[in-house]
């Protein structure tokens, strides 16, 4: 027994010693790039393109003689920290060349992606701002200016003047935070008319605590309110199924964030009367490019903007938005 | 002479008084949450329409059918921390069915049946491994997860709009259903379910393993055996839970429901089950489901925060089974 203990143990420290002795940073010239891109999630629709788009930057990168490869691992919940903080922990150690990582706090992952750059291992920020400077660059989508297009939209839908719904999506998500500081304020100041009837709940991670407090809060408002703006894809593909359940979908002007099939076949119903989509294939495609840039010892910008759009059932059919809406997923990825 | 009659009717009295305290005291506080959120409420007359009793009853669904197979479980003195896994891996498999072209029927009987494979997995696990409840359905809660990620291919599941998506809609068609059918079949089950546990000699059995388990092989019941139809019907009973939650969804998610069996475990306990076994009713558990649904709701529309609702029901679940042992500690004198 206590032979096997020793065994154990010392196998162990093998392992461990094997496992140091492993060439961290690597990022020499002429040798592969590994970099891994570390989503929020991977069930979103969104995740996806990033996913497609990051490819799209390997390949290319790989054809113009840089040899990379992207590695693609997230939490499968957008809510865990310690999930997404274990997979940065775990790449550093691993010694990858560098990080594009969609943070799912602005706090939490601080520590970790500070850890990495002491450890030689760079970081390229996506999609959702971090509270540190130990980062090379912050691609991402402008969230204010896509929280101030929805509140846009929305005053043209009521005509400046009605009562309007505000779902948030989860406490301490930064990007979302901002689409939806950038709704309010922007509503505010163009269009006093319309008054915010609740702005202080939250949907929750998923569709279904999306779905259950849009079911909630409709009962108590559905009958007051003429508009609705959710901040992201969970939440607003919940609201829309609360919708749908009590027959009021297309009779209250619904302004939502992101894109998904579901979000398509809405709008041509006219259900939903515009949607704020992002370009996350661009995001996942610029986030690899900026960190082999970085790793090739070019310079790179603090901050770069992947843009964003208002999509209406009017120009949902025009050759940019459908190439927005449907970037070419199945070609990179398999 | 005359003393011990007395003690004896005092006895009666408040045996009799604790039995109905047993019956009413989860109903007591269902009652006393509804008035208190329509006492704080700005728009009583919202939380109070048939239209929120609609949404209420159907956001309970997953948690009591759920609860039903619990409550099975406690009774018996086990315990299963698997259902949130159960109910994402038999979502998913549903969802599956669907989208390579099962008939919604066959989906949702194989739903089903994977539920109740993992309820006799479990059960093996307990009786052949000798691993206690607890453990034993801790690992399947990461095994059940972990498959549905695997099955899933690590994303939510899509399919084609069937009748199955129909089960938990606000305004059921036809009409004349009033609530969503699905509320109807966890009516029927819960039913079906007390009747079985109160009159029945499986259900008999049930409670005997839960309150002496070695008293009840002593008479001659197969203990080993009944544990493993209990787990194994709970588990139908988790399966038809999750294809409920993929029918709410319309999709088949793999990392739905996490956690939710700590809500359903809470619903038996505010019903009146106990941990320790022997004690527990449909009912009661029933009662517990909607104590949180509409805590849950109440607190969203008087506009509170989320946290609160948490300390509340948090509140409450510590309070429930103070109450029962305080219950128990009577009962022993």
């Amino acid at each position: 027994m206590r032979r096997n203990l020793v065994l154990l143990v010392s196998i162990t420290a093998l392992l461990y010693l094997v496992g140091c002795t492993k060439p961290t940073g690597g990022n020499t010239a002429g040798k592969k790039l590994t970099i891994a891109v570390i989503p929020k999630g991977t069930t979103h629709e969104f995740w996806k393109s990033i996913h497609a788009g990051s490819n799209k930057a390997a390949q290319e990168l790989t054809a113009q003689g840089t040899d990379v490869e992207v590695i693609w691992k997230g939490p499968l919940r957008e809510d865990d920290r310690e999930q997404q903080i274990q997979v940065v922990e775990g790449f550093t150690t691993q010694g990858v060349s560098g990080l594009v990582l969609a943070p799912l706090d602005d706090r939490a992952l601080v520590r970790p992606v500070e850890d990495a750059k002491r450890a030689n291992v760079p970081t390229v920020i996506i999609d959702s701002g971090l509270q540190t400077d130990a980062t090379i660059s912050f691609v991402a989508t402008d969230n204010r200016k896509g929280g101030s297009l929805a509140a846009d939209r929305m005053g043209e839908l009521l005509n400046g003047k009605g009562k309007v719904l505000v779902l948030r999506y989860a406490e301490g998500s930064a990007s979302t935070t901002e689409r939806e500081e950038g709704f309010l304020t922007e509503l505010k100041a163009k269009f006093p008319g319309i008054e915010i009837v609740s702005s202080d709940q939250y949907a929750g991670a998923t569709r279904d605590t999306a779905k259950r407090a849009s079911e909630n809060l409709l009962n108590r408002f559905g009958d007051d309110v003429q508009g609705i703006f959710t901040p992201n894809e969970s939440s607003t593909a919940g609201m829309l199924l609360a919708l749908q359940d009590i027959n009021k979908a297309g009779k209250i002007s619904f302004v939502g964030f992101d894109a998904s099939q579901s979000f398509i076949d809405a709008m041509r119903a006219g259900q939903l009367h515009g949607i704020v989509v992002q370009n996350p294939f661009n995001m996942g495609y610029l986030g690899v490019r900026t960190m082999v840039d970085s790793l090739l010892g070019k310079s790179v910008e603090k901050k770069i903007d992947t843009g964003v759009m208002l999509v209406t059932k009017d120009n949902m059919e025009t050759p940019d938005v459908q190439t927005l809406l449907h970037p070419p997923l199945d070609q990179y990825l398999k | 002479m005359v003393a011990e009659v007395k003690q004896n009717r005092t006895l009666v009295t408040s045996a009799v008084f604790q039995s109905w305290l047993n019956r009413l005291g989860p109903l007591l506080g269902l009652v006393l949450v509804i008035v208190i959120f329509s006492i704080l409420m700005k728009t009583p007359e919202r939380f109070l329409s048939p239209n929120n009793l609609r949404i209420v009853l159907s956001q309970t669904v997953i948690v009591a059918i759920g609860a039903i197979g619990m409550t099975m479980i406690i009774i018996s003195g086990g315990i299963d921390l698997a259902v949130g896994s159960t109910i994402a891996l038999t979502g998913v498999i549903t969802a599956l069915g669907i989208h390579s072209g099962l008939s919604p029927s066959l989906a949702l009987a194989s739903g089903i049946l994977v539920g109740g494979l993992v309820g006799i997995i479990n059960g093996l696990v307990i009786t052949r491994l000798k691993v206690v409840p607890f453990i034993a359905t801790l690992g399947m809660l990461g095994v059940g997860r972990g498959t549905a990620k695997w099955v899933a291919g690590e994303q939510t599941v899509n399919m084609a709009d069937t009748w199955l998506n129909q089960l938990l809609v606000m305004f059921p068609n036809p009409p004349w259903l009033m609530v969503a059918p699905g509320v109807w079949i966890t009516i029927v089950l819960a039913i079906v379910a007390a009747v079985v546990l109160r009159n029945t000699v499986f259900g008999r059995r049930v409670f005997a393993l839960g309150s002496n388990e070695a008293a009840a092989r002593a008479c001659g019941i197969a203990t080993d055996r009944l544990k493993i139809w209990i787990y194994g019907l709970a588990g139908l009973l988790f399966g038809l839970a999750g294809v409920m939650q993929m029918s709410r969804l319309r999709q088949g998610d793999p990392t739905v429901a996490a956690g939710s069996e700590l809500d359903i475990i809470a619903a038996v306990v505010i019903g009146g089950g106990s941990l320790s076994g022997g004690e527990g009713s449909i009912l009661g558990s029933m009662i517990g489901a909607l104590i949180m649904a509409f805590l849950r709701n109440g607190c969203q529309q008087v506009g509170w925060p989320n946290y609160i609702q948490e300390i509340i029901i948090g509140a409450i679940i510590v309070v429930a089974v103070a109450v029962d042992r305080w219950r128990t500690s009577r009962a022993v004198i």
